[in-house]
């Protein structure tokens, strides 16, 4: 599968890096020479030095024959150009553009459709608002993921010390709690990610990952966190267009909201635009500033400001200050794992948002969405079993499906079941699987081995 | 100063003056009154003297006019539309003096309704309409002040509104103004018509309805009746002013925007909201507290009466259904305060206006959220859109203005022997555009007893007033008349 990439910014190097391992054949495009000697020294790929919107180069990286297009550079007008191109050079290419002025947004068909007939659009302020809703709708988690069009979530959440859980074994769980029903896929355990197995038990400050019906939800979460309240009220620091963008959301919500912005002409514009939230105007690193506005009254702290050294900074404040609950962004990736080790659980990023929406089209067979979860040693993965894969109609103890990976749910049309070794996959079925990063390729070829015949 | 601007719009207007007498001319033909003599003669002369100064002036006429000078053309085309208006009633024996004469047409004019005639029904039939039709023609010349003129000079907050008419966004109705003011015309035609059929169907004579629908829908107030619409004591007729009072005192805009098929338009405009959240509130405060205190025995007769008459005083009308004079205290506090709010801007109503209420109300609000949240950034919005800050200041300068100017007029008419509650009551009667105040001008009572002076200087308060105070206030500026 060939896979030509522009832009070899942050999204570009990790899809690029991610697709390369798994063996894939990428070709990256960029007119930066330093971008382009870091993609040289880090990872195997292709590169071209050049404008990305060029259709010389574009046919020089061969286009023509590869599946997947991606137009991920800082500029939105390269990005559309250079899908413009493709679709003449390639018509039937796949096409993910990344978008980030929201009036563009607003016209999101004209992009979609076509002329340009781009198959996703990647908005990453738009991302990063709709993960950050997630975390604030469904407090306690840290991360959530839907599946099969929101009926079934994959949760992480951070064992609170008075969980009654702690210390049950998982194959006790079921019989202890038969109205809540849940399955663990992955614990977290210092800076280990293991697939649990029956006999595992869960510990105070474990990150437990776990799938189970939308609805059940809350039920489950309180078993894990008795500890957090709901989120009535919120504390955002930074007016960029995320601030804006998760401002408004939270308004419409009904959040009582508080925004601080260091530019006098943007807090204007931003009092405008705002209905009833607070805006201030100061430095969000201010101590004094967050004090006198009560941030500890505040259910949450979400510090989006456009540094992320700042924002860490911030969030440390806030927590020293007595908040409850701090959302972080962080754009770099190297400072994910980093600010978790702080104590700094809810981060959130811009690119991890893309870098996972891309992912999930670039997943082979009919791989409907997937995520990464712990930043990125495992991957969940929703797909359509096919009637010629390996894995349907036999017993799942009997599958030749590789270690690191667990089918952690069947969902036959309405009806969700969670498999022990006796269910049978059926065609048409919906599976949700989770497997560690190596296993990856070996699951995909499970899923998708005979479609080349189709 | 180009003058002869001024003197070429003048004569229009006077002009224009002359040829509406034709129908009152007719009317007062038709009852073979003693107006007619009066009406022909004035009609003769003004339309002679107007066509002549238009005619005459047209020609050197600028292009443009800056705004003092628009301010002056405003101020001029009042005056001497109060001024040939009053010929009829002063060559007619109804009236003991000229000024009478012109306290009558300028009440006209400016749509208020306040009336020196003691016995109405006495009067010519044609002078009747007349006066009604002056009331009709204040509230035409006032659309077009609203969309064409003030918007443009900023008066007092009415910078607001400029981008409604010239070249804004949504709200825009037609690019240019022109256009703008002949389309709320029509609105403003199609109420008349409207509301004529209605009041025929009620059992009016054909008179006694054009004569009082015309002074409904510029909300002036003049009614043919000593009794004024409690005359006819009829529910469906009171119920159907009721209603084009109202309307008369709503932006015509969103009339406007309403009849060509957004009747939401109404409710999404925060001011015309504000107004009918008022009203009703109002309403209810009243109905309640005459039902409470047995003024009226059915709570029904208390609702009809209670939102008759607060109507009709909020929108800066003047018809009356009964002396409200002898209701209790809460009721006349509540009527004195909704003398002060009027009506929407860009509609036929007086009074300071709803949207200079409700933006200093949010200018307040503001202030105090700041003292709360010292670094707090608090924008002023109205309708989802931000008031800009200079607007605010406009506002509360107009407001900071009518509040100086109401005090003067009072304390000057108090030292003209009138008691304090008609002192007080009278001068907001006639800055707000109303009508009737309370005391010894109330609504079964009229003005014939003042002294002179007062009848002067309530006319010069009717001008002020409608033309929002700065367009006759900058003549007393010495910067006005600087080179």
């Amino acid at each position: 599968m060939r896979i030509v990439i522009i832009g070899a910014g942050e999204i570009g190097f990790r899809v690029a890096q991610r697709l390369s391992m798994e063996n894939k054949d990428v070709v990256i495009i960029d007119r930066n020479p330093d971008a382009i000697k870091r993609i040289n020294d880090h990872l195997d790929v292709q590169t071209i030095l050049g404008s990305g919107s060029s259709p010389v180069l574009l046919e020089k990286a061969g286009i023509q024959q590869a599946e997947l297009f991606l137009a991920v550079t800082d500029s939105d007008e390269i990005n559309l150009t250079a899908c413009l191109f493709a679709r003449t050079l390639a018509p039937e290419i796949t096409k993910l553009a990344r978008v980030r002025n929201q009036e563009y947004m607003h016209f999101k068909s004209a992009l979609t459709r076509e002329i340009l007939n781009i198959a996703h659009v990647i908005n990453p302020d738009q991302e990063v608002v709709r993960s950050l809703e997630r975390m604030i709708d469904i407090p306690g988690a840290l991360e959530v993921n839907h599946f099969a069009a929101g009926r079934i979530t994959l949760t992480g959440v951070r064992v609170c010390s008075q969980s009654p859980l702690i210390g049950l074994r998982l194959m006790d769980i079921p019989e202890r709690y038969r109205d809540t029903r849940f399955i663990v896929a992955a614990i977290v355990r210092g800076e280990e990610l293991r697939i649990p197995a029956g006999k595992d038990a869960i510990h105070d400050e474990d990150i437990v990952y776990f799938i189970c019906e939308s609805p059940q939800l809350e039920n489950v979460l309180s078993l894990f966190t008795p500890c957090s309240t709901k989120i009535r009220s919120a504390f955002i620091l930074g007016g960029g267009s995320v601030g804006l963008l998760a401002a408004q959301r939270l308004e419409n919500k009904g959040f009582s909201i508080k925004l601080v912005e260091q530019d006098a002409q943007r807090c204007r514009h931003l009092a405008g635009e705002l209905d009833h939230a607070v805006v201030l105007q100061g430095d969000g690193s201010d101590g004094d500033l967050l004090r006198e506005e009560n941030i500890r009254d505040m259910d949450v702290c979400i510090a989006l400001t456009g540094s992320e050294e700042t924002n860490i900074l911030i969030s440390l404040l806030a927590k020293s200050l007595g908040v409850g609950k701090t959302i972080t962004r962080i754009n770099k990736f190297a400072y994910v794992p980093l600010a978790r080790t702080i104590g700094l659980e809810n981060v959130i990023s811009p690119r991890i948002s893309a870098v996972n929406t891309i992912l999930r089209h670039v997943r082979r067979g009919k791989v409907i969405s997937s995520v990464s979860i712990k930043g990125e040693e495992a991957e969940a993965l929703e797909a359509v079993a096919l009637e010629n894969s390996s894995i349907v109609h036999k017993p799942i103890k009997d599958l030749r499906f590789p270690k690191g990976a667990l089918i952690l749910c069947i969902i036959r049309g309405d009806e969700v079941h969670i498999p022990d070794g006796e269910s049978v996959i059926l065609p048409r079925d919906r599976i949700i699987i989770l497997c560690t990063r190596p296993n990856i390729e070996r699951v995909e070829k499970a899923l998708a081995v005979k479609l080349e015949y189709l | 100063m180009h003058w002869r601007a001024m003197l070429s719009f003048t004569g229009a207007i006077i002009a224009a003056v002359g040829l509406f007498m034709f129908p009152a001319l007719l009317c007062s033909l038709y009852y073979k009154d003693t107006g007619s003599m009066p009406l022909l003669i004035s009609m003769v002369c003004s339309t002679f003297l107007g066509s002549f100064l238009y005619l005459g002036w047209r020609k050197h006429a600028p292009e443009t006019v800056t705004s003092r000078e628009a301010m002056a053309i405003v101020a001029l085309c009042w005056i001497s539309a109060g001024l040939f208006g009053a010929m009829p009633f002063y060559l007619n024996e109804a009236f003991d003096s000229f000024t009478d004469a012109l306290f009558e047409s300028i009440s006209g004019f400016t749509t208020t309704g306040s009336s020196v005639l003691v016995d109405i029904e006495a009067v010519a039939p044609g002078l009747l309409f007349w006066r009604s039709m002056t009331q009709w023609l204040g509230g035409m010349g006032i659309i077009v002040l609203s969309v064409a003129v003030l918007p443009i000079l900023g008066v007092g907050g009415m910078h607001l509104y400029r981008a409604e008419f010239s070249g804004g966004r949504q709200d825009r109705i037609k690019p240019r103004v022109r256009a703008a003011a002949l389309s709320l015309w029509k609105v403003y035609i199609l109420f008349t018509v409207l509301l004529a059929i209605l009041l025929l169907l009620g059992g009016m004579n054909l008179f006694d309805a054009l004569c009082h629908t015309l002074s409904t829908v510029a909300t002036g107030g003049y009614s043919t009746k000593n009794l004024s619409m409690g005359h006819f004591q009829s529910a469906y007729l009171s119920i159907v002013v009721t209603v084009f009072m109202f309307l008369g005192a709503v932006n015509f805009a969103l009339h406007y925007q309403a009849l060509r098929g957004d009747p939401l338009a109404l409710w999404r405009n925060s001011e015309a909201r504000f107004f009918l959240i008022l009203v009703l509130a109002a309403i209810l405060i009243i109905a309640l507290t005459l039902w409470a205190t047995q003024t009226y025995v059915s709570f029904l007769d208390a609702l009809l009466a209670g939102a008759f008459n607060l109507v009709s005083i909020i929108t800066t009308t003047g018809f009356a259904t009964t002396d409200f004079e002898t209701w209790p205290s809460l009721t006349k506090g509540v009527l004195l305060l909704a003398m002060f709010v009027g009506g929407c801007a860009g509609s036929t109503a007086g009074g300071v206006k709803c949207m200079r209420i409700q933006l200093m109300c949010k200018h307040i609000f503001s202030e105090c959220f700041r003292v709360i949240h010292p670094h707090a950034v608090v924008q002023v919005k109205m309708s989802g859109k931000v008031v800009e800050e200079n607007v605010l200041a406009e506002v509360c300068g107009f407001l900071g203005l009518f509040a100086v100017l109401y005090v003067a007029a009072s304390l000057l008419l108090a030292a003209m022997g009138l008691d304090m509650v008609t002192a007080f009551s009278a001068s907001i009667a006639a800055m707000g555009n109303i009508g009737p105040g309370f005391g010894s001008v109330g609504p079964a009572e009229n003005f014939a007893h003042l002294p002179a002076a007062a009848k002067w200087l309530l006319s010069w308060c009717m001008l002020l007033g409608r033309l929002e105070l700065y367009a006759l206030i900058i003549f007393l500026i010495p910067e006005f008349w600087k080179k």
